[in-house]
């Protein structure tokens, strides 16, 4: 590991770079799920990756981690990640929210939550319980349920344990797959509600959506990934307000205008 | 564009909040649920306070307006719109008054609600696409950079996704979060009944 920074065109709003990536690629054999992709997140900025299912976002999100290998430069928090590890990137404070929750549903809430900390807990901190009211106030709903089996609360609950979870490790990079993927409106609302609280806070936050809509209301900035490509970039509320973009992802045949369709 | 992004905000809200109410009367009808009174109550009144004393005011002082003064091509449809929120006090008392009856316990409160909402959720529904097919296209045509500027400061003061509050002090971020607490899973939480502050 050196200390380096890397120069990536495009998110000029990241004056403090908490996350940069550069011509990050991932294959499958013989096959390219990502092909040079670069992004770059700021301290405090929420960057989102749009595209449709199959466009490579969870595997960027994935090789970023260090959960898959990859060639390029991943560079965290100032330091250039040759080859990513999972447990030294959790370790340094990047989490991942998974779409698919991976909570551990025999357990309480409030023990999923604590398991969260565990990294922290490990280097020597001892601030889970403040940290875990700070949770709580986020998720009133959460101290409620705090003694409930994980795997008996409803999706919208089980998304923001999950998103919970992550903040008990008190990230400084958090990292989300598909947060509204399988939620009902209301609470999808809310979920993104709660993001743009998240970023008030000052978390940093690399929001992979395929809700296009939703993701580029609450972004700074977004990037566009087609076929395992960067196809566009640029500050979300330009791009939202792009043709192409409406056209392919917010049209008249995209999720917002179907949800008022409904 | 902070105007355009606050607009379609506040759209998903109102979808999602006559979508919440659509499945709570579905599962209702079906025997699968108990009414909350409180509850639909709170999101009609939500539907009253936000979207029609709120929203609306910020389109036609914001966007209408000045699209009209760049073109006439608008003319009508803005006509059509503008009438339409103009129409906000009966439309919303119509939908008060039938909750006020379901929840009286009369017999036919239940079916006369229903009636009521499939109403007010298809004007919505035609509203809100009428905007976002025939004006906003028409906007990114003619508006002009001051134009967006002066949106722009209009919308962004009353950011739902950054909190927003009422002159009266109503934080609609906390009623909405309310609302999805309280309402039934899979829409909302499930924390219901909906209580009082």
């Amino acid at each position: 590991m050196t200390q380096t920074s890397i120069t990536t065109p495009g998110n000029t709003g990241a004056l403090n770079p908490v996350l940069e990536i550069k011509d990050l690629t991932v294959s499958y054999g013989k096959v390219e799920a990502l092909t040079n992709a670069s992004l770059t997140v700021g301290e405090g900025q929420i960057v989102t990756v749009i595209g449709p299912n199959g466009a490579g976002k969870t595997t960027m999100l994935s090789a970023i981690m260090g959960v898959l290998g990859s060639k390029g430069e991943v560079s965290f928090d100032g330091t250039l990640e040759i080859v990513p590890e999972v447990e030294h990137m959790v370790a340094r404070g990047m989490t991942l929210v998974p779409e698919k929750r991976e909570l551990f549903g025999e357990m309480s809430v409030e023990d999923n939550l604590t398991l969260g900390a565990f990294q922290r807990y490990r280097m020597g901190k001892r601030d889970q319980a403040q940290t875990l009211e700070e949770v709580y106030a986020l998720f009133p709903r959460l101290k409620e349920r705090r003694d409930q089996a994980a795997g008996t609360m409803s999706g919208g609950e089980r998304q923001m344990l999950a998103v919970g979870r992550a903040l008990m490790a008190k990230p400084k990079l958090l990292m989300l797959d598909e947060p509204s993927l399988g939620l009902a409106p209301l609470i999808v609302r809310e979920i993104f509600r709660i993001i743009a609280e998240l970023r008030r806070r000052g978390v940093s936050i690399l929001l992979v959506e395929q809700n296009a809509r939703a993701a580029l209301q609450v972004a700074d900035y977004a990037y566009v990934l087609e076929t395992g490509q960067i196809a566009m970039q640029g500050p979300a509320h330009e791009l939202a307000d792009d043709p192409r973009v409406i056209e392919a992802y917010l049209g008249l045949g995209g999720k917002h205008q179907a949800m008022l369709s409904t | 564009m902070e105007a355009m992004r606050i607009l379609m905000d506040e759209h998903q809200s109102l979808a999602a909040i006559i979508h919440a109410i659509r499945h709570m009367i579905k599962e209702i009808g079906a025997g699968r649920l108990q009414p909350d009174f409180k509850l639909l109550a709170a999101m009609v009144h939500y539907l009253d306070a936000y979207p029609e004393k709120r929203h609306h005011p910020k389109e036609d002082a914001y966007l209408f307006a000045p699209l009209r003064a760049r073109t006439r091509d608008a003319d009508a449809v803005l006509d059509k719109l503008e009438a339409e929120h103009a129409d906000a006090d009966a439309r919303i008392a119509v939908l008060e008054a039938a909750v006020k009856h379901y929840a009286s316990g009369a017999a036919d409160g239940f079916d006369s609600f229903r009636t009521a909402f499939d109403t007010y959720a298809s004007f919505y529904r035609s509203h809100m696409l009428t905007e976002e097919r025939e004006v906003l296209p028409l906007i990114r045509k003619h508006f002009t950079a001051e134009d967006w500027a002066h949106a722009n400061a209009g919308f962004i003061i009353d950011d739902p996704m950054h909190g927003t509050r009422a002159q009266d002090d109503e934080d609609f971020s906390r009623v909405f979060s309310k609302l999805v607490a309280s309402a039934p899973a899979p829409i909302g939480f499930g924390a219901g009944p909906y209580k009082d502050d």
